[in-house]
């Protein structure tokens, strides 16, 4: 397991999520607006790429392409002097994570990576053996939340007391590499005690805590039935709970309740009473962040201005 | 056409069990040998829950060496949740192992028609160094999604402009990544999934066009949970 004191805050790699950019680019805003005022130390690199989850979960991409995509990021993460690899998708954690076990472990693959490197032209991406650990280099941006959440606390301009928030805790971070990761995946708190510390009451045992969102890569696309099936029976355990606002730590997932709520509406004639957000656009908005300049709101397909009006925000 | 090879998501080995051991998908330790069939995975998992899919079934048979597994619609109903990877008490992980299934399918031609659909991912990574929903996924997002997606997406550049950021997510690749896709084979396997493609089509046309579709949603040759009648109560 993880200790939360050994989360850093410096030398980080704010790793770039393709999804984020093109549905929610608030989230990689109020990630900014919240790094920045809690000091940490932090860059963002436009050399880096795609991790290549996408297409690697929808089975085009090879297990090699991966890896050395992977190497070349790595490349590109050490060369600035920003080693340590803090990603907004949960996916993007676990690609990253996964590849560098596998280039420290698989000599044969390594070494692969390498001659093609080589054959390219590309020497300044060969990946040396422990260039990377992947305990200590690799983080998803919550956790950097988790770690400041005192400061975040002394920090926060608007209280969200009253609010009943639930976790919607990402699978490709807790259950992956799940030996690594903070708290129990079976009950995580991550999202939880952030949520708790802007003043929201957290809406622990819901049924099906731990229910995959159902974007499932392809599934979306090919079974879209049993996909959105899935998100129902966590939307409907939600609004059992009385729960008003959900809370994400991963685009995909993000775009499967906020994206989806309205379409599983229709198509189930049912009606949900809840909002959605990223836990980094939850704490700039509970530290001050402007609902549209910073946190994105008008790109989520659920709105979210009567929430906010409610709470008194705007 | 011959089958494609895939070296390192699928190893060539006697059994299906050794290829995915081997494989670069499943982690080094995976437990396959050490499963005891006890289910955890199955009943943790969101796919069995709404569908006929059993990830305990597909270790069985996996480790039975029984290759019709592969001819299964049922691997096509992963979610990739890890759910079963988190829960196993045995350290196996069946969800890595159905992508190495997967991949093994696509290698024989099976269910490539499936890929059709994320194909464009990769040269779009190749030209901008980054992903995005495929145009097929983008037709369908506008469909259920209507006019407020539509309107968000068309206003996308001067959100992230607003916003502060560069008025499209494009990255400084140099290149690299094209030269990357290129030498690890990506689109020469991408060039072979669509010829397959077509010859599937074509050969599917000139066979039988009014066959009725074969029945897919069913239980495809597995044992099936529901027909065991367990053993009787033991009463005292
Ligand atoms: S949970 Fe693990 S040990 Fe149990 S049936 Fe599934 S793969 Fe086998
Ligand atoms: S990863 Fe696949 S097999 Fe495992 S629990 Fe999720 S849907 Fe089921």
């Amino acid at each position: 397991m993880k200790a939360i004191e050994s989360i850093p805050d410096s030398q980080l790699l704010l790793f770039k999520s393709c999804m984020v950019g093109q549905e929610y680019p608030g989230v990689e805003t109020s990630t900014r607006y919240v790094f920045d005022r809690l000091g940490v130390d932090y860059c963002i690199n436009d050399k880096q790429s795609c991790c290549t989850g996408i297409g690697h979960y929808t089975d085009v991409f090879e297990g090699l392409t991966t890896t050395a995509i992977a190497a070349r990021n790595f490349a590109v993460a050490r060369s600035c002097g920003y080693p340590n690899i803090t990603c907004l998708c949960s996916t993007c954690y676990a690609i990253n994570k996964e590849a560098c076990e596998v280039l420290n472990t698989n000599t044969e693959i390594r070494e692969k990576v390498n001659s093609i490197f080589r054959e390219q032209g590309l020497e300044n991406l060969v990946y040396e053996k422990d260039d990377m650990n992947p305990r200590t280099n690799f983080y998803h941006a919550v956790e950097i939340l988790l770690s400041k959440v005192n400061e975040i606390q002394k920090q926060k301009k608007f209280d969200f007391s009253g609010v009943k928030a639930a976790a919607h805790h990402a699978c490709h971070y807790y259950k992956v590499k799940y030996l690594d990761v903070l708290g129990n995946p079976e009950n995580p708190q991550l999202i939880d005690t952030i949520a708790a510390a802007c003043g929201a009451e957290p809406v622990r045992w819901y049924e099906d805590r731990t229910l995959t969102c159902g974007m499932g890569f392809s599934q979306l696309h090919l079974n879209k039935d049993t996909s959105l099936q899935v998100t129902k029976t966590k939307l409907d355990s939600l609004q059992k709970a009385g729960v008003e606002l959900m809370i994400h730590m991963c685009p995909n997932c993000h775009i499967q309740y906020d994206r989806y709520q309205p379409v599983i509406e229709e198509e189930f004639d049912v009606k949900y009473d809840m909002v959605h957000m990223n836990i980094a656009q939850f704490v700039a908005l509970s530290m001050g962040a402007h609902p549209y300049k910073v946190c994105g709101f008008q790109t989520h397909s659920v709105p979210l201005e009567e929430f906010l009006e409610k709470k008194g925000i705007v | 056409m011959i089958p494609y090879v895939n070296e390192y998501d699928t190893p060539e080995c006697n059994t299906l069990a050794e290829t995915a051991k081997k494989s670069i998908r499943t982690p080094a330790s995976l437990g396959l040998d050490r499963c005891i069939q006890c289910g955890a995975c199955t009943a943790s998992c969101p796919a069995a829950r709404f569908t006929d899919y059993s990830p305990r079934q597909i270790v069985k048979k996996v480790m039975e060496n029984d290759r019709s597994v592969l001819e299964s619609e049922m691997i096509w109903s992963c979610f990739y949740c890890y759910s079963c990877n988190v829960r196993c008490p045995r350290n196996n992980s069946p969800v890595t192992i159905v992508q190495v299934l997967r991949q093994m399918a696509i290698n024989e031609g099976i269910g490539v028609e499936k890929l059709a659909y994320f194909l464009e991912i990769g040269e779009y990574l190749a030209e901008n160094g980054a992903s995005k929903v495929p145009g097929a996924g983008v037709k369908n997002m506008e469909r259920d999604l209507g006019e407020r997606w539509i309107r968000f997406k068309k206003n996308l550049e001067s959100t992230r402009v607003e916003l502060g950021l560069s008025s499209r997510d494009i990255r400084n690749t140099n290149g690299e990544v094209q030269a990357i896709l290129e030498a690890t084979g990506y689109f020469e396997r991408e060039k072979w999934i669509k010829a397959k493609i077509q010859e599937k089509r074509l050969h599917r046309l000139l066979k039988n066009q009014c066959i009725n579709k074969e029945n897919k949603s069913g239980d495809f040759s597995f044992e099936s949970d529901r027909e065991y009648s367990g053993q009787p109560a033991f009463t005292i």
